[in-house]
């Protein structure tokens, strides 16, 4: 792996741990040694940018923690829709998505950063079979699971992360 | 004097958490007013006199700094203080907003930001 890739999970790292307890208040946990969630039941947002590189976040969050993910957020103690639950997760990999590109890239970088969107199951296995990541970061959440996963289409000059090794 | 408040922002649950935060100011906040681009914001200002607006720069249809373009170029608009409430991080971009007379916050945030924005924006004291 080589120290680029290593900075870049650990910037993921830092910026969803912030944003997951100021925004959602929850705290999260590291778990670099599991493997990756089972995408099938979890519920997997996406967001694409570009800029000095493009590519796209997705965001997976275990399907019963997106209750209380919503409920935090809009600090509300009764029931949220299943639209209000897309919506904050939508909401968060947003706010992720734009804190994590000017503190891999620099703040002199100008990035545009798409509208989020929910994948259909299908999609994200599309994805994940597609290509390798530039890096992942896999963290526990009080009652679930939570993976980030960064993938570029075209890094360009300046830009040097390449893919993950795929895990045995 | 209670403060009225347009937010604009493309997410539902954004305009909610600022709301939200808002309420936690300890601020005297009056009627507040929402709307999902800076088209339906541009709209709002038509219909409804607020004291602050609140925007996000990144929404469909019309984004926060064309709205605040054209809100600086109306006589009716031009003077109201503006809060941008953004995850950008671009210092071009933020400079370009800074320019037009706009503070700026940085998602994620806390109400204190809010408030303390708020306050200098409006000119207001401590217990106001």
């Amino acid at each position: 792996m080589t120290d680029q890739i290593a900075e870049a999970k650990e910037t993921i790292y830092q910026v969803a741990e912030d944003v997951l307890e100021k925004l959602a208040f929850l705290f999260s946990f590291r778990e670099e040694e599991r493997g990756p969630m089972d995408y099938g039941s979890a519920v997997v947002a996406s967001v694409s940018f570009t800029g000095q590189f493009k590519g796209r976040l997705l965001m997976a969050v275990s399907s019963e923690m997106l209750p209380e993910l919503a409920a935090n957020m809009l600090g509300i103690e009764e029931e949220t829709s299943p639209e209000e639950q897309r919506d904050a997760l939508k909401e968060l990999i947003n706010v992720i998505c734009g804190n994590l590109l000017p503190e891999i890239a620099g703040r002199k970088q100008l990035f545009n950063v798409n509208t989020p969107r929910i994948l259909p199951s299908g999609e994200i296995e599309a994805i994940i079979s597609d290509k390798n990541p530039a890096a992942t970061a896999k963290l526990a959440l009080e009652e679930g699971q939570c993976d980030l996963i960064l993938y570029l289409d075209d890094a360009g000059p300046g830009v040097s992360l390449e893919p993950e090794t795929p895990e045995p | 004097m209670a403060i009225n408040i347009l937010i604009v922002d493309d997410s539902a649950v954004m305009r909610a958490m600022i709301l939200k935060s808002l309420r936690m100011t300890g601020l005297d906040i009056g009627e507040t007013y929402q709307a999902g681009n800076g088209q339906e914001g541009l709209e709002a200002l038509n219909d409804n006199w607020v004291d602050m607006v609140i925007v996000d720069i990144n929404m469909p249809v019309m984004n926060g700094e064309e709205m605040i373009g054209q809100m600086r170029e109306n006589p009716a608009t031009a003077d109201i203080p503006i809060v941008v409430i953004s995850t950008e991080g671009s210092e071009a971009r933020l400079e370009r907003l800074r320019e037009k007379g706009a503070a700026f916050i940085h998602k994620p945030f806390t109400p204190e930001t809010i408030r303390d924005t708020m306050r200098t924006m409006l000119h207001l004291e401590e217990n106001d």
